[in-house]
């Protein structure tokens, strides 16, 4: 009598359990400073005035809802991801098409992608800013002056501000999307194609009706990474306008930011933090399914 | 008859023209930032702030001169940032960072790819979450603890903050490594008499050495972009580059020059790397959700 055979892998043993442990372990070291966080928030803790230190339930949240600086951050923090993620992607699907076209040294171009993706985002907005310069210098709006426009007032006033963060963000980021988008593009399957080339369908029919659908799941991972990273942008205007001018580039982290780290309140700050957070969670919990379903659909 | 065939040709130069200037449009967004900025490194202080901007000048090695003494040689530093000590805190403290997190994340990712478990799915996504939560909600908690605990502007302190950096992403990117063994190879092992230690030693790490050595140097590469963690937990004596380079910028003056010498030299390190993980470099940025 052949004894009956336990299944290979679905051991009750504490193994996995222990392999784990000392990942988990230093993740737990810093789930105490993120509890801890959380409970600031509840907190009016001023760095400087520790003695005043006390437990003030949900005050810092209530503060928040009224106080109209919040409200600007809030939207637009939003609305700059929102913008992001869709001026991004499209562009980025644009620039995946002409790398998947027939074109010249497209290795060399793909590469090329590559370099702006992994430098540091810091030193990135460094360069931009020495390109935007003061009105006069700036290498930008030299070039601007040959085609009859400007000279643009880059960092200094507050909408251009904004679109700055914009475009610097976007050099940054726009080879993600497109290199995600031509990894797909590249693994889509032939039969489609040829099947529409036999019905006699070209062009944007091709496009709209074969490509994009098949495409679908990459441009929902790409647009969740961008989601998610948008609505924390920081590197980029902390180095590029610092919140400014006349906080137009606040958003939600620069706002935690500066309330924990030029006015010293902590509590502040902390509450700050927990609404992005929030807000970052409910994007990719959602997103994720999203992703999930539509590559479940395409079998990705 | 014969117009049709004409036609087919102009609007195939029409689109080849326009494919062209798209492709040198692309190419002049990526590339013209590094080529103006590698020109304003090599300009004087005054060319910098000429209006209009110069092409032509005479160069100088100056800027590179002077964020490469730093200052350590007295007279000669007329930089306030001390560059040279910069680089080398991001290189310490990135391959800390990535230390750790392999001797943490090794056997994690392998019992993430290897084994069923009750809260696996769960415990995989608690790593994960802590790459996707914004960095404020830990810096302000670690910014008073370390204060506490004598750890701000320590390594010790800057290569446990950078965990949330990269152990996350060590974790994903080995565990989507380690799936890709056929899990044949390690039943024969257990057959032979493997035990799970021996199945991790002789089996899974040598067949994943290439993925391996990927997470290395991506995971090397996050580190050294990272600039949130620094900003507020490192000092003076552990800035790593990136808060260094921002350093050029005070409130009575920015030293373009000096900034760009410094942006270039930062970056070195980055272009180099991503030489050997080219393909990897999306998968990485996607912690492994794309192949």
């Amino acid at each position: 009598m052949s004894r009956p055979q336990a299944p290979a892998r679905h051991n009750k043993s504490i193994l996995p359990y222990l392999l784990l442990s000392p990942g988990l372990l230093l993740l737990l070291g810093m789930l105490y400073p993120f509890f801890l966080g959380v409970y600031y928030s509840l907190t009016n803790y001023y760095l400087q005035y520790p003695h005043l230190f006390r437990f003030i339930w949900l005050q810092n949240y209530l503060k928040l809802l009224e106080d109209p600086l919040f409200s600007y951050s809030l939207k637009f923090t939003l609305s700059y991801a929102l913008v992001a993620v869709v001026v991004q992607v499209g562009l980025g699907l644009a620039v995946a098409l002409l790398l998947n076209g027939r074109i010249i040294g497209r290795g060399v171009l793909r590469a090329m992608m590559l370099m702006p993706l992994m430098m540091p985002p810091v030193i990135t907005a460094l360069m931009w800013k020495i390109m935007m310069g003061s009105t006069k210098a700036g290498i930008l709006n030299y070039l601007l002056s040959f085609a009859g426009l400007g000279p643009v007032n880059w960092l200094g006033a507050v909408n251009s501000a904004i679109v700055s963060v914009f475009i610097i963000d976007t050099w940054g980021n726009l080879p993600f999307v497109s290199l995600i988008l031509l990894g797909g593009l590249q693994s889509l399957p032939s039969e489609p194609y040829e099947a529409a080339r036999v019905d006699g369908a070209a062009g944007w029919g091709v496009f709209r009706y074969i490509t994009l659908p098949l495409l679908k799941p990459f441009i929902i991972l790409a647009g969740t990474f961008r989601v998610m990273v948008s609505v924390r942008i920081f590197y980029v205007i902390y180095a590029a306008t610092v919140g400014g001018p006349a906080d137009a580039t606040m958003n939600l982290h620069m706002r935690a930011f500066f309330y924990a780290f030029q006015w010293y309140q902590m509590g502040m700050g902390m509450a700050y933090a927990m609404v992005l957070l929030i807000l970052v969670f409910l994007a990719s919990y959602f997103l994720m399914g999203y992703w999930k379903r539509a590559a479940e659909q395409t079998s990705l | 008859m014969t117009t049709f065939p004409f036609g087919l040709t102009v609007w195939r130069w029409v689109r080849r023209i326009f494919l062209t200037m798209a492709v040198a449009a692309l190419v002049f967004w990526t590339v013209f930032p590094f080529f103006w900025i590698l020109l304003t490194s090599l300009k004087q202080p005054l060319d910098v702030i000429a209006a209009p901007p110069k092409l032509i000048f005479e160069p100088t090695l100056q800027n590179y001169e002077a964020i490469f003494i730093g200052q350590k040689r007295g007279l000669y530093a007329s930089t306030r940032p001390d560059f040279p000590n910069f680089f080398l805190n991001s290189i310490l403290i990135s391959c800390g960072a990535v230390g750790l997190s392999f001797l943490a994340g090794i056997p994690a990712s392998f019992a993430l790819a290897r084994y069923t478990f009750r809260f696996k799915e769960q415990l995989a996504f608690l790593f994960l979450s802590f790459r996707f939560a914004p960095f404020i909600t830990f810096l302000i908690p670690l910014y008073i603890l370390f204060q506490q605990l004598n750890l701000y502007n320590t390594y010790t302190g800057l290569i446990l903050a950078y965990q949330l950096i990269s152990l996350p992403f060590t974790v994903w990117m080995l565990r989507s490594f380690f799936m890709e063994i056929p899990p044949e190879v390690e039943e024969a092992a257990k057959i032979d008499g493997c035990s799970w230690w021996g199945v991790l030693i002789k089996v899974i790490l040598p067949l994943s050495l290439p993925g391996i050595a990927v997470t290395i140097i991506l995971g090397f590469m996050f580190c050294w972009n990272a600039f949130n963690y620094p900003l507020m937990l490192a000092g003076r004596q552990t800035f790593p580059v990136t808060v260094g380079a921002i350093q050029f910028i005070s409130y009575e003056q920015v030293l373009w020059g000096q900034m760009a010498a410094a942006s270039l030299v930062a970056v070195v390190p980055q272009l180099i790397l991503s030489l050997f993980v080219q393909k990897y470099i999306v998968r990485g940025l996607t912690m492994g959700a794309i192949r």
